[in-house]
């Protein structure tokens, strides 16, 4: 009797201790937005990841020297007022007078320098320095002017050093408190100054009075982690969180029907294609499979694929997507929308009686198509890889190949599969669709663990595209490119994906971002 | 007693020592960090530089040596995603995986142990009907489900709770129930069974024939001889709220060492999933002498052996 009610007694203390222990939100007046982010999010050192949509939230507290404009047209400035071409090889920046790190430390010139000096450099595990490779050598003229020597000219320079890398830590605390210790307490020079971090869980942040710029209009802005994308929407619904991405198909309709809650879409950056293995030497292939001939080698079966695909189907089956033919999102110039997003080019290319014309001129009698071992992830990004890829599965069945699909969950398909080089006919992949590296992808210098190509007529134009500062001419190379990449179809576009979001509309104005980042510099309080 | 302690503290080494060679393999077979970390356009020689850096490019021996003789000291070693020590981050979510576990565990005992007794008492009858009828229902209902429904009702349509996060007190409220109630369905079967058999022993006839009062024999004589099978059956529940909690923290967004396991996991950094596991293990194991000891206390013919 004694025991079980110590036992009981015992229990209900623990119960109000842990009520009791956890701590109590902060409540007062200010404006506070609460992105649901669905995490894992990374380091706060931005010099140390690639990872994106860690980046948004590093936007919202870093400077960079400039930044992609919101709507996509052009670039803004942050830590940088002005900045020009000097000549084909070397670009000035002009600082803001004045300007600090929220800790004080001035952002000059030479914390300009000693940033990107950093960035193309290794630092630890993630080389990000290949994408800083295009700098010579970073130059202090004056205190608050800087200039940046390219090794040749750079077509993508303002793209490039605005890109992840781009954001500006303070040189003299970072090198007093080390990587760990900045990780702990960063300090940053953007709109928000960081009140709160609790690591890969929820990082707040208060808008910075003394920001060059203006405070921003919204006081305090919380990326809150929360993985499950039901519990995203719960919490929308309760009011707890005022906005989400990638909102699930059976869920909008309930999010739509909310009141002072609207969904946005915008494009999610990210593109969905096949890989189509083209040799037999790259990646762990070889001593994976080392008697396996794909069928894939062969142009015109790539070929057949290709036409055996009903892009706009397949989008429709992503739930929110469109059908594409190149790897470059449609609005970028350099995606020639017109020509590779239009919707009638596009399902004009979905041709499975040439496909089946193609699997002819490989030597395949009708219907007696190769075996095509067809590999995807069961969500990947931008999700429903699985579907589509049951989809093209029995669209490639319809034209005469066999296919043989095998589904992994994401760490087990990176690990297996697509980062360990075991493409062995067929992938899905989500990537990004930025142009400025792209080129550099299918050169001869290029060994991705995928596929290795080497035409050196394609690999000219890429060398071209790089140094062509002139946008028209650059355009026309752009031209030649994508021919090559069609052609060779290797990497076979699927579609484009589109985020969608929702938004507490009655309080929050919010314009996304033509690049796809979940970052809020710009968000407003809604008008009442 | 003193051997008692110095035997178990033995054990413990012992199994600690398994522990780590089992985890540090388990998850070297489980697959190639590097390959979860690297960009997907990485080339094969930045892969290769990865590799160098954090230390796989090493014989495995040589890792496990490295891994086992840093791990004696504290040192897992370093993040690959958060760049700090692993050991600090598990520091900072194990609080909040104890406190959640503590809560549910404290909602499974208060709703197992009377529902167990009063479904005894009343053996075969609409009550026990109910009570045995909800307690299938608890064993069965998957932690996610009823997770996603407390939020949906407390939460979404009567806003009484948050739906995430460990900002305010009452955020425990909802995991904490969804671990405790399947904790309190398992235990209050366990509580049932064990009555039902000390209620049919002599010794409790004894004390109804001398005219005690039932609430008497039945607290007194009965619960507690029957409390030594619960109380083995609440240690193993203990280390399943551990492992369950993993669910339920990326449901709710609770900020404990489950969730960290998960992301830990899918991405395979491998140092938090090594200290995590380890401390998941070092726990289980406490947990396990705890019960050995309250054995002791409950019942004195067990001696310290």
């Amino acid at each position: 009797m004694k025991t079980a009610r110590i036992l009981i007694i015992a229990s209900l203390v623990l119960l109000l201790g842990a009520l009791a222990i956890v701590p109590a939100a902060a409540q007062d007046g200010m404006s506070e937005f609460v992105f649901a982010h669905g995490g894992p999010i990374r380091p706060m050192d931005a010099h140390s990841h690639w990872y994106g949509s860690t980046h948004w939230m590093l936007k919202l507290y870093y400077d960079c020297l400039i930044w992609r404009a919101a709507d996509g047209d052009g670039y803004v400035p942050e830590a940088a007022q002005s900045w020009e071409a000097v000549n084909d090889t070397t670009w000035r920046f002009h600082l803001r007078e004045g300007a600090t790190f929220h800790n004080g430390e001035p952002v000059d010139a030479a914390a300009v320098k000693w940033n990107i000096d950093r960035v193309r450099h290794p630092i630890g595990d993630i080389p990000l320095y290949q994408q800083w490779a295009f700098v010579k050598e970073v130059v202090v003229v004056d205190e608050l002017t800087v200039d940046i020597h390219t090794n040749e000219p750079h077509a993508y320079f303002e793209y490039d050093v605005s890109y992840n890398g781009c954001e500006l830590l303070p040189p003299a605390y970072f090198e007093e408190v080390g990587q760990e210790g900045f990780n702990r307490a960063p300090v940053g020079s953007g709109p928000y100054t960081l009140a709160e971090i609790s690591e890969n869980d929820r990082y707040v942040f208060e808008a910075w009075d003394d920001y060059h710029s203006g405070r921003p209009e919204v006081d305090r802005v919380i990326y809150q982690v929360i993985p499950e994308p039901s519990a995203q929407v719960a919490a929308l619904l309760a009011g707890q969180v005022d906005m989400m991405t990638g909102v699930p198909v059976p869920d909008r309709a309930t999010l739509e029907g909310a009141d002072g809650i609207s969904l946005l879409s915008e494009s999610a950056n990210l593109m969905h294609h096949l890989y189509a293995r083209v040799d037999t030497e790259s990646g762990a292939f070889p001593e994976t499979f080392p008697d396996y001939q794909p069928a894939t080698l062969d142009h015109n079966v790539r070929m057949a694929i290709t036409h055996a695909l009903d892009r706009h189907l397949l989008a429709e089956v992503h739930g929110a997507a469109q059908g594409r033919l190149a790897r470059v999102c449609s609005y970028y110039p350099e995606g020639f929308a017109d020509k590779y997003a239009d919707a009638d080019v596009v399902a004009d290319w979905y041709n499975p009686d040439m496909a089946r014309e193609y699997l002819a001129a490989a030597g395949y009698a009708e219907g007696e198509g190769p075996t095509l071992y067809f590999d995807t992830d069961a969500v990947s990004r931008g999700g429903s890889a699985k579907e589509v890829s049951e989809v093209a599965a029995a669209m490639l069945e319809d034209v005469g190949f066999t296919v043989d699909l095998t589904v992994r969950d994401s760490s087990a398909f990176s690990v297996e599969v697509s980062r360990a080089g075991n493409n062995r006919d067929l992938m899905h992949i989500a990537l990004g669709c930025g142009p400025a590296l792209l080129p550099l992808f299918y050169g001869c210098d290029w060994s991705s663990v995928n596929y290795s190509i080497c035409n050196e007529e394609w690999d000219a134009v890429a060398d071209a595209i790089q140094v062509t500062i002139d946008m028209d001419e650059r355009l026309s190379l752009w031209e030649q490119w994508w021919q090559h990449y069609i052609d060779t179809a290797q990497t076979i576009t699927l579609y484009e994906v589109t985020n969608v979001m929702a938004l507490n509309t009655g309080e929050f104005d919010f314009t996304p971002r033509k690049d796809g980042w979940m970052t809020f510099r710009g968000l407003k309080l809604a008008d009442m | 007693m003193r051997g008692f302690f110095i035997s178990r503290l033995a054990q413990l080494v012992v199994t600690m020592f398994i522990v780590s060679l089992a985890v540090f393999l388990i998850v070297r077979l489980s697959g190639d960090p590097i390959l979860v970390l690297a960009p997907d356009f990485f080339s094969q020689e930045q892969i290769e530089e990865m590799r160098r850096f954090w230390g796989f490019d090493r014989p495995l021996a040589e890792q496990y040596v490295t891994f086992i003789t840093r791990a004696i000291t504290g040192d897992f070693g370093t993040s690959y995603l958060a760049k700090r020590p692993a050991m600090e981050l598990i520091i900072e979510r194990l609080g909040y995986t104890w406190m959640l576990a503590a809560a549910a565990a404290a909602i499974g005992v208060t709703i197992a142990i009377p529902l167990g007794v009063l479904s005894a008492l009343k053996r075969n009858s609409l009550i026990d009907l109910v009570i045995t009828l909800l307690s299938s229902l608890g064993t069965a209902m998957p932690s996610f489900w009823l997770g996603l429904m407390l939020i949906i009702i407390f939460s979404v349509h009567l806003r009484m709770l948050p739906a995430f996060g460990a900002l305010e007190p009452k955020a425990i409220i909802m995991p904490a129930a969804t671990l405790g109630v399947g904790m309190a369905a398992r235990l209050s079967r366990m509580t049932r069974s064990a009555m039902l058999e000390v209620l049919s022993q002599d010794y409790v006839r004894t004390a109804h024939s001398k005219g005690l009062k039932q609430n008497i024999v039945v607290l007194r004589h009965a619960l507690r001889n029957a409390l030594i099978p619960i109380v083995t059956v609440f240690g193993l529940q203990l280390g399943w709220l551990l492992g369950g909690s993993v669910v339920v923290e990326s449901v709710f967004s609770w900020p404990g060492l489950g969730r960290l396991m998960i992301d830990s996991i899918n991405v395979r950094d491998n140092t938090v999933v090594q200290a995590g596991l380890f401390w998941f293990a070092l726990t289980f194991i406490l947990i396990n002498y705890a019960i050995d000891v309250l054995y002791i206390l409950l019942d004195p013919r067990i001696k310290f052996e």
